[in-house]
């Protein structure tokens, strides 16, 4: 698995380099065909449709903006609570209220559209003709990078996670909607499975382009003073830094079990988070929940990675899936 | 709206377990309508990561405090008023003068957007209904009306006197004050809704605007009255948020309407919303 990008600089050889010439670190990424600025994301559900955090970043500082999860109609989602705060992190039922793929593309993609940062569509259905449905409303759309099939929301009742879960169902459903996609097609898998390379590999037999990981655990609170649940779902996808370990893990395995490109999220707020995943062998990263606390750390972390392949005098393709273990 | 990291002027213990906080932000400060909100962020602490919503109780121009008898110039301070009762008020209230914390501002929609301003003026007195640390959302838009002349009356309930916190900072602005307590330390023994009933029944003839901020059985029942009298009414909603930026979707609350638009964002579309545009009897949505 080779990330490199085909450019001028890397047939010079970096050894040719004298020391005092300075290092232009190399962090585009490319994705199934896709070029990406950098490897920086916002992940789906917690950067709306992008314009919302206009005044506060500069977006055109991102690789890519996933946008919200579209469905093929509007949804109105759960009642409230929908969040809950946890131990370095925070659970959230929000039942995937959107405006629907229609509105999306009249709406929202026009503006997304004018940006550098590429645009990312996560698609969700309750069924395998719905995904199809949706994917061929969005095919319409101009500027889209890439479909992001959400296959692993836990917070929706009949749907989502189910697909997520079942490796026939998640090739049956990644298999439909290539077939009806117009743009490349990334799949984010759900991290409440046994065995994250079985379904990473379903994915992958199914079509796959690439594959995003992970969406949230599901977990749960409760408020002991009225014996109530702290969320009105009960149960809701649990995300922060304090899911970060096992994301990274699944990132590893996933990556070592399967040849198509690895898009990490989990818990990502810091730069050294994001080096952490991409030594693990993903592509790309996607900053969540931080966007809620810390709306500029994406374009920090996009600057930090900068700095470390700079200090490093690598580039990001030499980053990628350079784990060391020693003594094997 | 700012993101700015500022450094806390003063954070003031009051009765109970209230405190005010003053930070510093004259971008955020003069920017600031009337029941808008900022998002406060304590520093430092990787195990509570979310900003906590807070109402923007009041401005204030640093250099006039010093000097008193100045005229007030531009704002540079905002003040919070809150009761340390969660892992994240707790925190605030050990905050000390010269440290930083990160504070999101201003947000939200306010109780003088356009569309209210002409309900106002149809009034012959605002009537403002406070329960408990709901006061903090009342006192801007108090002050914003007495400037314009308008006649207004506080009505202010909590578990007990202890709650019953900055009425000194409403005194100037209302023709009066009616308390209520639950353990009846001060006031009425009872709901705030008492008094208030109790107005309105009385003057029956008048017509009032209601501001009503507070716990959600108490926004229930002030609703149902405003409703039973034919007063109109504009609630400060609460919620859970994530981010106060429109995005997570967490603060949504049942609304009039289908489809996506049957739940608005507290943190976008409100807090300040009609009350009759609020869905009150679904489970769990207030």
């Amino acid at each position: 698995m080779s990330a490199r990008i085909k450019s001028g600089w890397l047939s010079q050889g970096k050894g040719q380099a004298s020391p005092s010439e300075q290092f232009v670190p190399q962090i585009e990424t490319e994705i199934a065909g896709v070029r990406f600025q950098n490897p920086v994301w916002t992940a789906s559900g917690t950067f709306g449709y992008g314009k919302e955090f206009s005044s506060l970043i500069d977006l055109n500082d991102l690789g890519a903006i996933v946008v919200k999860g579209i469905s093929p109609e509007p949804m109105e989602g759960n009642p409230s609570p929908r969040i809950y705060e946890t131990e370095s992190g925070m659970l959230n039922a929000i039942g995937l209220q959107n405006v629907g793929a229609r509105r999306f593309l009249t709406e929202k993609l026009p503006f997304l559209r004018t940006l550098r940062a590429r645009c990312v569509v996560n698609v969700f259905a309750y069924s395998t003709e719905d995904y199809v449905r949706c994917i061929e409303i969005l095919n319409e759309g101009e500027g889209i990078a890439a479909y992001e099939l959400n296959i692993s929301c836990p917070n929706t009742r009949c749907g989502g996670m189910v697909f997520g879960s079942d490796p026939k169902l998640t090739e049956e459903v990644v298999a439909a909607s290539k077939k009806a996609a117009r743009y490349p097609l990334f799949v984010k898998l759900s991290p409440n499975v046994t065995d994250i390379t079985v379904f990473a590999r379903a994915a992958e037999c199914a079509g796959a382009d690439a594959l995003s990981l992970v969406n949230t655990l599901v977990g749960m609170a409760i408020d002991v003073e009225t014996r109530t649940p702290r969320l009105w779902n009960v149960t809701g996808g649990l995300s922060g830094p304090s899911i970060k370990p096992v994301a990274l893990r699944m990132v590893y395995q996933a990556a070592r079990a399967v040849r198509v490109p690895i898009v990490g999220l989990g818990g990502i707020s810091t730069t050294e988070d994001a080096l952490e995943f991409f030594i693990a062998g993903a592509r790309a990263v996607q900053v969540g929940t931080a966007n809620f606390y810390d709306p500029g750390s994406s374009v920090r972390i996009v600057q930090g990675l900068r700095d470390y392949c700079k200090r490093k005098r690598l580039h990001l393709s030499e980053i990628i899936g350079s784990l060391k273990v020693p003594g094997r | 709206m700012y993101d700015e990291t500022v450094i806390v002027t003063e954070n003031r213990p009051l009765s109970g377990s209230h405190f005010l906080l003053s930070v510093e932000s004259p971008r955020q400060a003069q920017a600031t309508r009337p029941g808008q909100f900022a998002m406060l962020r304590i520093l430092g602490r990787s195990d509570v990561l979310l900003r906590r919503p807070m109402s923007i109780y009041d401005l204030k121009d640093k250099n006039s405090q010093a000097k008193s008898g100045r005229q007030p110039g531009p704002p540079q301070v905002l003040q919070f008023l809150y009761k340390a009762v969660g892992r994240g008020t707790r925190l605030m209230s050990g905050l000390k003068p010269g440290e930083k914390v990160g504070l999101l501002g201003p947000l939200g929609h306010g109780f003088f957007e356009e569309e209210y301003l002409p309900r106002a003026h149809q009034t012959n007195e605002i009537l403002h209904v406070a329960g408990g640390i709901g006061i903090a959302a009342l006192l801007l838009p108090a002050k914003r009306l007495a400037e314009a002349g308008f006649r207004q009356r506080l009505f202010f309930g909590g578990r007990s006197k202890d709650d019953l916190v900055g009425i000194e900072d409403f005194r100037p602005l209302v023709r009066g004050m009616l308390m209520a307590t639950e353990n009846g330390s001060a006031g009425y023994r009872g709901f705030v809704t008492r008094p208030l009933e109790e107005y309105l029944a009385r003057h029956s003839k008048k017509k009032f605007l209601l501001m009503v901020c507070g716990p959600g059985a108490m926004l229930r029942a002030t609703v149902e009255l405003a409703k039973r009298y034919g007063h109109p009414c504009l609630v400060s909603m609460e919620n859970r948020m994530g981010c106060g930026l429109g995005v997570c979707l967490g603060c949504c609350i049942r609304v009039q309407g289908t489809g996506h638009e049957a739940y608005q964002r507290v943190c976008t579309e409100g807090p300040v919303f009609w009350a009759e545009k609020i869905v009150w009897d679904t489970g769990g949505s207030v």
